[in-house]
């Protein structure tokens, strides 16, 4: 059982290591979906608005722990 | 496998590739060290366990695969993959900057080794199944992260052999050295491996999370590797910025 517990705690851990960065990620993909179902923009748009959003987090989070540390 | 097949394959291969050597060479630490312990007895019936389950895991699910549709299985594993990914290049970069200390193989060797003698010592009678269990799990949990990888790398585009070819050859690889040099393998440059892995993970996130909501990337395939430039720079731009002088890792 403690063995089954570790492998849930660990693939949790595969996706969550940074909490703020898996919400997110999720809510960018959601306001891509949105702006693309929703709001009718060009794929393109869409597409640039998913790249640059991960980039924004990813710079955006690493800073944030390196400054915590 | 025509041109424009290869531009998916080959990331695919190499990302499978690389990220299985990083997660293999981790697992072959704990079973090394249970091996020293223990001998090899209690290490292999341990690692031979966690990849009978690991099979059982992939022949079970596995064909499920098949009948998700294939908009939704982009999107389901693209978000997982970037999470998952984003996650890598963000933990490399902190480590590259000087953040984050750098992952030691010979450090996780002697904190194993520690921590089963310390064990056996409260335990001896049963020493060798908590040396087993030790290198049932390293294997099992560092298996899991090589099946998500090559089914999020393999599965959007029909190449989960391909991928999964690339992990038998990590293993294989990694096997070898480690037979032949037979004490942990400290000399992989684990955070480059990371971060290479990092970025084409992000990137097939991107890809494949934007195909799943019905983007249609100029360029098709070949976008990939510009989404891998854009994130290699980017990563190697956040690790220049947050550089740290040596020492004052965390």
């Amino acid at each position: 059982m403690e063995i089954l517990k570790e492998v849930v705690a660990e693939l949790v851990k595969m996706f969550v290591a940074d909490a703020r960065l898996s919400v997110a990620v999720l809510i960018l993909v959601g306001a891509v979906a949105l702006l693309l179902d929703v709001g009718h923009a060009a794929p393109l748009i869409g597409g640039a608005v998913l790249l640059g959003g991960c980039l924004a987090i990813l710079a955006a989070v690493t800073a944030a722990t390196a400054r915590r540390r | 496998m025509d041109g424009m097949t290869w531009t998916v394959a080959a990331p695919a291969v190499g990302a499978a590739f690389t990220a299985s050597v990083v997660e293999v060479v981790e697992a072959f630490t704990i079973v090394l060290a249970v091996a020293t312990l223990r001998g090899w007895r209690p290490a292999v019936a341990g690692t031979a366990a966690a990849l009978a389950v690991l099979a059982l895991l992939v022949l079970g699910l596995g064909p499920l695969l098949g009948r998700v549709p294939l908009e939704a299985l982009q999107l389901v594993i693209g978000v997982l993959l970037l999470l998952f990914g984003m996650g890598w290049l963000r933990k490399a970069v902190l480590r590259s900057a000087g953040v984050l200390a750098l992952h030691d193989e010979e450090a996780a060797f002697a904190a194993e080794t520690e921590a089963l003698t310390e064990e056996g010592r409260r335990n001896p009678a049963s020493l060798d199944w908590i040396a087993g269990l030790g290198a049932f799990k390293a294997v099992l949990l560092e298996g899991l992260e090589v099946i998500f990888i090559v089914i999020a790398v393999g599965a959007g585009r029909g190449m989960l052999g391909a991928a999964a070819l690339g992990a038998a050859a990590a293993c294989a690889a990694v096997l070898t050295v480690g037979a032949i040099v037979h004490k942990p393998l400290s000399k992989v440059p684990e955070n480059t491996l990371k971060f290479g892995v990092g970025v084409m993970l992000s990137s097939f996130g991107v890809f494949w999370t934007g195909e799943g909501l019905g983007i249609e990337w100029p360029g098709a395939d070949l976008a990939l590797l510009v989404f891998a430039a854009v994130f290699l720079v980017a990563g190697a731009g956040l690790a220049t910025l947050l550089r740290r002088p040596a020492g004052e890792a965390a």
